[in-house]
């Protein structure tokens, strides 16, 4: 907690959390701000521009775009904060094993963390929401298999750098036990490092899964998530500028704000941005 | 040599060892879906409405799906093995044949790309390297960023709306000519120019830090003649690891701009075989895609070591 707390304390925040917090906001009450039923369709108003009753205009079936970005938000955000919490937990509990269980456990972990690392990324959600036939569950178990070795391998590498430090081995000959000086000693600078990581990975999970929906292999229609909003607005490009630019202005801005936040932060613990 | 040798037969290794587990997970998961196989392999043949239970039972009895599933297993592996793999169940051709097709297109757009973004990142990121702070840093930076923040296809939706409808200069999608292929291609290379930006001007501005170019310059090089001289091959190495890394990205990259501009290469393949659900396709596809990516690992590695030949005396000791 410490981790948190200590900079709202000393009043240091990053100026990126405000449009942090603005996402966080958007993501769970987004659905609620949503003037209209964003599934509601209206076949008499196809495409219309934008206009006082349709802020946004509306798509190819009469739908209100303004309503579906906004419903959108928790399908398209949430479930990659939902998809980085789940890798990161895993990444770092079974990298704090690798770090501190017996060499075998340790090289098994590592290995099995290098040889998920040698598959393309976006290939295994692919393989894995094509053969399940899309869906939340597909999204989630292809996207987590790939995300977390990275965990695991920063994980690995910032504990048994930690293990074998001084105050670690002060604290066992104080007698600590073991689950004591992981979660005093090693956790504080492991998710010190994992923090900036996860940060940016929130930022690539919105991505992938934006770009599953573009291609159809991700949330099922009509879910109003922004990447299957962007692949059924594709055909009406040429008629439909303002109503294609929504979902694709939303994703853009909550994809920059992460990548800005982790930077910030990287830069933070390490002292100076990559 | 030996140790090349050694990291050779190892990453090869690896290679193979990534394969067999794709293989063995597209297994796996046909096995797993729900609902029955010859049935779906029936359905794809001769059509929904014409499935009837004896298509079935022979689609069952010639494929083998009637044998255990360890000797399916088997089977499967072994033709593997042997470059087989099987028919499409749409087009009813080999699979081999789809894929030699498709992935020829797939290799042109992915190497103009690929060498269009280093012929714009290069310049650039030398450049920003060279005064990290200044102008060129900055500018580079912004761009770097905001590139890296937009999901590929939005960068193809971009281009699309902004050269093939607004301005009207190039074709929006298809494969015919060579204008078809700039847009998949500049779409390619902006996104991996946020990539390769960063790296390499991380690289010059390590390597401008280091003491033998400071010694250099002390020698009496110019600041140009020092960096082309000691500088390059120093720097090049961060970039080239990082290049192999991008393929990833170019993986990830290619499925979605081929989709996006209707260009028939093997991402499209795959997509198209994963929503109609043509299992040899998909296993190939992935199967090809999956052990390319070793390969390029396996260049990347090599052309490290050629350039740091240092790594050869670790993997010696």
């Amino acid at each position: 907690m410490s981790l948190v707390l200590e900079p709202v304390r000393a009043r240091s925040l990053p100026p990126s959390v405000w449009p942090m917090a603005a996402l966080a906001c958007l993501a769970l009450t987004g659905p609620f701000l949503a003037p209209q039923d964003p599934n509601a369709q209206d076949l008499m108003r196809v495409m219309e521009a934008p206009s006082i009753t349709h802020l946004l205009g509306t798509d190819h079936v009469g739908r209100d775009i303004l309503s579906r970005v906004l419903a959108g938000a928790p399908h398209s955000l949430g479930l990659a904060v939902l998809c980085v919490a789940l890798a990161s937990c895993v990444g770092v509990a079974l990298g704090l094993i690798a770090a501190n269980g017996g060499a075998f456990i340790g090289a098994l972990i590592m290995r099995l963390a290098d040889l998920m690392l040698a598959f393309p990324g976006l290939l295994l959600a692919l393989l894995f929401a094509g053969f399940l036939g899309g869906g939340i569950w597909p999204l989630l178990i292809g996207l987590n298999l790939a995300l977390w070795p990275q965990y695991a391998r920063m994980t690995e590498a910032v504990a048994t750098g930690v293990l074998r430090e001084g105050h670690v081995e002060a604290a066992r000959l104080a007698g600590f036990s073991e689950s004591t000086i992981l979660t005093r000693h090693v956790l504080p600078p492991v998710l010190r490092a994992v923090m900036p990581l996860a940060t940016l990975g929130v930022g690539q999970a919105i991505m992938s899964i934006s770009a599953l929906g573009f291609l159809g292999l991700g949330l099922k229609p009509p879910t109003p998530e922004w990447g299957a909003m962007i692949n059924e607005l594709l055909p009406f490009l040429a008629e439909g500028f303002v109503q294609m630019a929504a979902p694709c202005v939303m994703i853009f801005l909550s994809v920059l704000t992460l990548t800005l936040a982790g930077r910030a932060l990287a830069s933070n613990s390490t002292g100076r941005a990559q | 040599m030996s140790a090349t040798l050694r990291i050779i037969a190892l990453r090869i290794g690896q290679a193979l060892a990534t394969a067999a587990i794709l293989a063995s997970l597209c297994f796996i998961f046909v096995h797993a879906l729900p609902g029955d196989l010859a049935l779906r392999i029936a359905a794809a043949r001769v059509g929904d409405e014409r499935v009837t239970p004896e298509t079935a039972d022979r689609i069952r009895r010639e494929e083998g799906l009637d044998r255990p599933l360890i000797v399916q297993y088997g089977q499967w592996m072994g033709n593997l093995a042997q470059g087989n793999l099987g028919h499409s169940l749409l087009s009813g051709k080999p699979v081999t044949q789809e894929l030699a097709y498709h992935a020829s297109f797939t290799l042109q757009l992915g190497l103009i790309g690929w060498l269009l973004s280093y012929l714009i990142a290069l310049p650039l990121g030398i450049t920003a390297g060279f005064r990290p702070g200044g102008v060129v840093d900055r500018i580079t930076d912004a761009l770097a960023v905001t590139l890296a923040s937009l999901p590929t296809f939005l960068v193809g939706i971009g281009l699309i709306t902004l050269f093939a409808l607004t301005l009207r200069w190039l074709p929006p999608a298809g494969f015919r000519t060579g204008a078809h292929m700039v847009l998949p291609a500049l779409t390619l290379a902006l996104s991996l120019v946020a990539f390769s930006i960063p790296v390499i001007r991380n690289a010059v501005v390590e390597v401008r830090s280091a003491f033998f170019m400071t010694y250099a310059r002390v020698k009496g090089l110019t600041p140009a003649a020092a960096f082309r001289h000691h500088g390059v091959r120093n720097a090049a190495i961060p970039v080239v690891t990082y290049a192999a890394l991008q393929f990833a990205f170019v993986i990830d990259g290619f499925v979605v701009i081929e989709t996006l501009f209707n260009y028939p290469g093997l991402g499209e393949l795959l997509v198209k075989a994963l929503i109609a659900r043509d299992v040899p396709v998909i296993m190939g596809a992935g199967l090809i895609i999956g052990f390319a990516f070793a390969v390029v690992s396996l260049l990347a590695d090599l052309m490290r070591l050629w350039l740091d030949p240092r790594g050869l005396e670790e993997a010696r000791a």
